[in-house]
């Protein structure tokens, strides 16, 4: 992934510095980060549920 | 005309000086405001350390710890600073290309005598010194704290103490000069970048505290004949990750500090803030980074254990994962790697406790093998950045990165194994083992820390 411009310096930037600027990964990896929390709440009710069964 | 001139020339010149005075102070006061903020980290650890020993130990820690922080600043100041600034360039302690490192800069500028006394107390020309040095020796502590949790309930005090200063104001310096200094052969040689520390704070005591457990010993009860190990609960979580919330706050401190403010001569830049190597850096980039890596690391470490304590350790372990790039990570990307390293961390610590290492608070993990995962992260996700802001300066490479993760690794096990040996031959590691079963507070502290016990009030009536 590495640096967002051509030439390896610092004095070729005047803006956006993250990893994957100018390319898809910020939208990526916002995607993923966002299914992420999704999946953890999914699971963690699925967990929690079978814990409130098992006390029953 | 000409007096207009002049006269306007003079307005010039006053409105530069004043803000030339403001910028001063604006430099000065944000260096002195990261120190208290740093000092919460410390009351976190106290608290968190307290609450993670049984009630017949907790003042006991709780004396370590404070002690601990308080030799820090001491030899930090009698060693420790020029340390920092003489061994970038490796063991030749020759002047680095920057020219602010070697043992002669050292010498001018960080021993308690001499000349280089102006700049090692009051002195109104000089309002940068003494709030660096603060930050830093605010840096040691820290180092010394996370090595203080993982050894509770059975190390001496002043064996404790001693290897609190070999940490704080020796191993960890000398990771900083290699890798947190303009003129680090581990930055200029191999361009390590690990602007937040991961590596050269949190792996170097994590790594620390591992060799002083190998030497130390585990608690008695801890394990089994068959090696099988039994859970032994501090006797207060609420208090434990209050403690663990506080040091969140404080690494908001310990993070501002890593950054150069612009406009002084001493800074980078003239109109915009900068890391210790220089590269660019805003305020802003922390609080999107440090925010979003806090939650995936709570959120890795709710998915896997649902247990207070491993959250908000996970939440300490998302910041220490992402440290080293908190500066150019993309937010949501440090929210994964933050995941991933929530997850990680009660398997990792697991792991070293079925090879019978007693760490009490998880330290080794959540410090040592979390900052060594963030080093090497960062060099999958950032490579190809320039490590300083000079010509033809080295990019930041994966293999630099491990470079850097093997060296911090070093600098931390090595001196913590070989003191801790040495103060184990010298009787002076751990406690005997009655005053061990009978409780530390029972033999070490003149104070009791529950003197009535916890009893329920009873409810007031009508």
């Amino acid at each position: 992934m590495g640096f967002p411009y051509d030439e390896a310096a610092w004095s070729v930037v005047d803006g956006a510095m993250f990893m994957g600027w100018g390319t898809a990964m910020p939208g990526v990896y916002t995607f993923i980060a966002a299914a992420i929390c999704a999946y953890v709440l999914w699971a963690g009710n699925k967990s929690e549920h079978k814990q409130f069964n098992k006390k029953k | 005309m000409e007096d207009k001139i002049a006269e306007l020339m003079a307005k010039v010149a006053e409105l530069e000086a004043s803000s030339g005075v403001t910028n001063t102070m604006f430099a000065e006061t944000y260096y002195y405001l990261t120190i208290p903020l740093m000092i919460i980290i410390h009351a976190g650890f106290l608290a968190y350390e307290m609450g993670s020993s049984r009630a017949k130990n907790v003042l006991s820690s709780g004396v370590k710890n404070i002690l601990a922080f308080a030799f820090m600043i001491p030899t930090f100041y009698f060693f420790g600073w020029w340390v920092y600034w003489g061994f970038p360039t490796g063991l030749t302690f020759s002047e680095g290309a920057m020219g602010i490192s070697g043992s002669a800069y050292a010498s001018s500028i960080a021993w308690g005598w001499g000349d280089s006394a102006q700049y090692m107390g009051p002195n109104i020309a000089d309002n940068a010194s003494g709030v660096f040095f603060g930050a830093f020796a605010m840096f040691a502590a820290t180092t010394a704290s996370i090595m203080s949790g993982a050894v509770i309930e059975r190390i001496q005090t002043v064996g404790f103490v001693i290897l609190a200063v070999v940490l704080g104001s020796f191993a960890w310096v000398v990771a900083a000069a290699w890798g947190w200094h303009a003129d680090g052969w581990l930055v200029t040689k191999f361009g390590v970048h690990d602007f937040g520390a991961a590596g050269l704070v949190h792996a170097v005591a994590g790594f620390f505290a591992l060799g002083v457990l190998i030497n130390l010993g585990p608690r008695i009860g801890k394990f089994n004949a068959d090696g099988s190990s039994n859970h032994i609960a501090g006797h207060n979580m609420p208090l434990t990750v209050t403690g663990l919330m506080l040091i969140i706050v404080g690494f908001w401190g310990f993070l501002m500090a890593c950054v150069i403010v612009p406009g002084e001569a001493w800074s980078w830049y003239g109109d915009k803030m900068s890391t210790i190597y220089g590269t660019p850096i805003t305020l802003s980039a922390l609080s999107f980074n440090i925010l979003m890596a806090v939650a995936g690391g709570i959120i890795g470490s709710w998915i896997w254990t649902k247990d207070p304590f491993w959250m908000m350790s996970g939440a300490l372990a998302g910041i220490i994962s992402t440290a080293s790039g908190l500066d150019i990570y993309y937010p949501a990307l440090a929210f994964i790697i933050a995941f991933s390293a929530g997850v990680i961390l009660q398997p990792c610590a697991n792991w070293l406790e079925r090879r019978g290492i007693d760490d009490a608070v998880g330290a080794v993990t959540v410090h040592g093998t979390i900052g060594l995962y963030g080093v090497v992260m960062l060099g999958v996700f950032a490579s190809g950045y320039p490590a300083l802001d000079i010509v033809d300066a080295p990019t930041v490479s994966l293999f630099g990165q491990i470079v850097g993760a093997v060296v911090f690794f070093l600098l931390g096990f090595v001196p913590g194994y070989v003191v801790s040996f040495i103060l184990k031959k010298m009787n002076m590691l751990r406690v005997p083992e009655h005053a061990e079963v009978a409780g530390m507070d029972t033999t070490k502290v003149p104070a009791q820390g529950y003197p009535e016990g916890i009893v329920a009030s009873p409810a007031a009536s009508d």
